[in-house]
């Protein structure tokens, strides 16, 4: 097999073998990048990075990098044009989901369940203030509202720091929403109509 | 807790001197144009009121747009066409309500009231104590706030502290305690402007701040300077911000770029009050009033307008007369030529005195609309022609 071909199957295998943890696609895009680079002193790289594990968290990513992720071809192939979380199904016995999410996905640094919510099963999604692009796909279009989990399907954990980081982001101005109308009453502004003619 | 310790250290900084206070609360830059003298006069003249009512249209689209608020639902409701009659009425009246303009006041000046110097109670406790009339149906100006100090003194409270027990005893909402970061750090707010979000940081400043606070008069200028730069007026209009808006650049001589964006957007009418509204407040001696009567007369008022739009779908498509047709095709009809040739007038009128900077640009949209309104004109009489209308 031609070092070039060898390397893509090894990737794919470890990615159907991580499937179901590992979803977003950015690895794949890399390591074929790089592939193609040195195509030559193949052998001793995928060595070197033989199978990271699927579901280790403890590797903290900047939001910078989730915000390029976002914009990224490797983001695009993964979810298309849907939200995050509209292809996520929770996992569950009999007709009727438990009413409240799980806890958390995350424990001791690694990934402790086999359907991870939404946020948690791609590490490259950041839940962040600046990340407003993610954000927005949570935020209902018709009552500015964050979305339920029970429609989302985040772990309980993951949507409180989405409701935090999207209150921080209103906070800031980086999200907007529709203000309350103020309604005003002249009078104590201008005073009564009384005072002012006199 | 970060919150809390943002508060501590606002509440710390206070017994410092007011305008180091100023600084840290603000953080903002103080913009560099202010009112000099008080415009509420000038502001609240009918005159003035009117003008900037008309200036900001009515667009029933743009007032009563979706608004992604928690209850957002609607009523469907079968009436007949009396009833239909009144319900447009009353929905005139409720976008003029929610187009009403935030006040302009001058600002405030914090005065020391001291109602009773009393020694005998000194050192009575280690904290001031602040007391609130609290009874139902006060206005806030009226709501007296009291606050007796460690040495004993009786004083009216300061303007901060009155605003914070308002609003912890009837708080308004979508008000915050704390100042929100948009406002207190500059790079968030220039980020805010440069993503031309001009109607949220209004709106959210009307809610924030009171008319007569020094910030509400900080960030309104700035914003309006930043508006005037990148020229996106129509962000605003038919919002309760344009009279302001037009207000602000009247009183501060640079009306052009607004006018030459009139000019551009074919709202002629606009442009000449525009200019009137600038003659009013510099008391330049050009009788404008003629050529508002003059143009009243022969255009309906913005309200009559909307009412007009409304009452459209209510009309059968086979009562039409060929006559509408024509004007719907070209948008105009034999009135707005009219008017659009007086307005002309007097907008170059405008052009040729020293009050205009901008001439060039705004003579060149002129011409360009000379043309394309001759060419509509022509279209118009030759439409009407062929279909053999008879003018009246």
């Amino acid at each position: 097999m031609l070092p070039l071909a060898r390397g893509i199957y090894s990737n794919l295998a470890q990615i159907t073998r991580n499937g179901r943890v590992a979803i977003h696609t950015a690895s794949v895009l890399r390591c074929k990048a790089e592939n193609e680079a040195t195509a030559g002193n193949e052998e001793e790289k995928t060595e070197a990075s033989a199978a990271p594990d699927g579901k280790d968290r403890t590797k903290v990513i900047p939001v910078e990098t989730s915000m390029r992720y976002l914009k990224s071809e490797a983001y695009k192939t993964t979810y298309g044009n849907d939200f995050v979380w509209t292809q996520y199904r929770r996992n569950h016995k009999g007709m009727f989901a438990p009413r409240k999410t799980r806890k958390q996905c995350i424990r001791q640094g690694k990934i402790s369940t086999g359907n991870p919510c939404p946020i948690c099963r791609d590490e490259y999604l950041v839940l962040d203030y600046r990340n407003t692009e993610l954000l927005q796909q949570f935020i209902s279009p018709y009552s500015g509202q964050v979305l339920s989990y029970s429609k989302t399907g985040l772990c309980q954990k993951s949507h409180l720091r989405l409701t935090v980081a999207v209150e921080q982001a209103r906070d800031c101005g980086l999200l907007t929403y529709d203000v309350p109308f103020r309604e005003y009453d002249y009078d104590e502004y201008y005073g009564k109509k009384e005072e002012q003619q006199q | 807790m970060y919150l809390m310790q943002q508060l501590r250290k606002l509440n710390a900084l206070q017994h410092l001197q007011p305008t180091v206070r100023q600084l840290s609360t603000a953080g903002l830059k103080t913009s560099t144009l202010q009112y000099e003298k008080d415009p509420q006069p000038q502001f609240t003249d009918a005159e003035t009121q009117n003008l900037l009512q008309s200036m900001t249209q009515l667009q029933l689209d743009k007032v009563f747009r979706k608004r992604t608020v928690a209850d957002n639902s609607t009523q469907t409701q079968f009436m007949t066409t009396a009833q239909l009659e009144k319900e447009f009425l009353l929905t005139i009246e409720k976008a003029k309500t929610l187009l009403q303009m935030p006040p302009i006041v001058k600002i405030k000046e914090d005065t020391e009231r001291i109602i009773s110097r009393d020694p005998a109670l000194k050192d009575f406790a280690s904290t001031k104590y602040v007391f609130t009339d609290i009874s139902f149906g006060l206005a806030q100006s009226q709501r007296k706030v009291v606050v007796r100090d460690v040495d004993g003194t009786l004083a009216y409270a300061s303007l901060d502290i009155t605003k914070r027990m308002n609003q912890l005893y009837f708080p308004l909402d979508g008000r915050k305690f704390y100042t929100p970061r948009m406002f207190s750090d500059e790079q968030l707010f220039q980020r805010c402007l440069e993503a031309h979000n001009y109607e949220y940081i209004l709106d959210r400043l009307t809610v924030q701040y009171e008319p007569y606070e020094l910030e509400f008069h900080n960030i309104s200028a700035k914003v309006f300077e930043h508006l005037n730069e990148s020229k996106q007026f129509d962000l605003l209009r038919s919002t309760r911000h344009f009279g302001p808006m037009a207000f602000f650049y009247a009183w501060h001589r640079c009306i052009d770029d607004l006018l030459y964006d009139m000019i551009r957007r074919d709202y002629l009418l606009n442009a000449v009050q525009l200019i009137a509204l600038s003659y009013k407040l510099h008391q330049v001696p050009v009788d404008y009033q003629q050529t508002l009567q003059k143009l009243d007369a022969l255009q309906p008022s913005p309200a009559d307008k909307a009412l007009e739009q409304l009452r459209s779908g209510l009309r059968n498509p086979q009562e039409k007369d060929i006559q509408d047709e024509i004007q719907t095709a070209i948008g105009k009809s034999e009135a707005d030529f009219q008017a659009d040739e007086i307005s002309l007038q007097f907008i170059e009128q405008y052009i040729g005195s020293e009050h205009a900077l901008k001439k060039v640009q705004l003579e060149l949209a002129v011409q360009t609309l000379k043309e394309v309104n001759l060419e509509k004109l022509q279209l118009y009489q030759g439409l009407k022609k062929a279909h053999g209308v008879q003018t009246a």
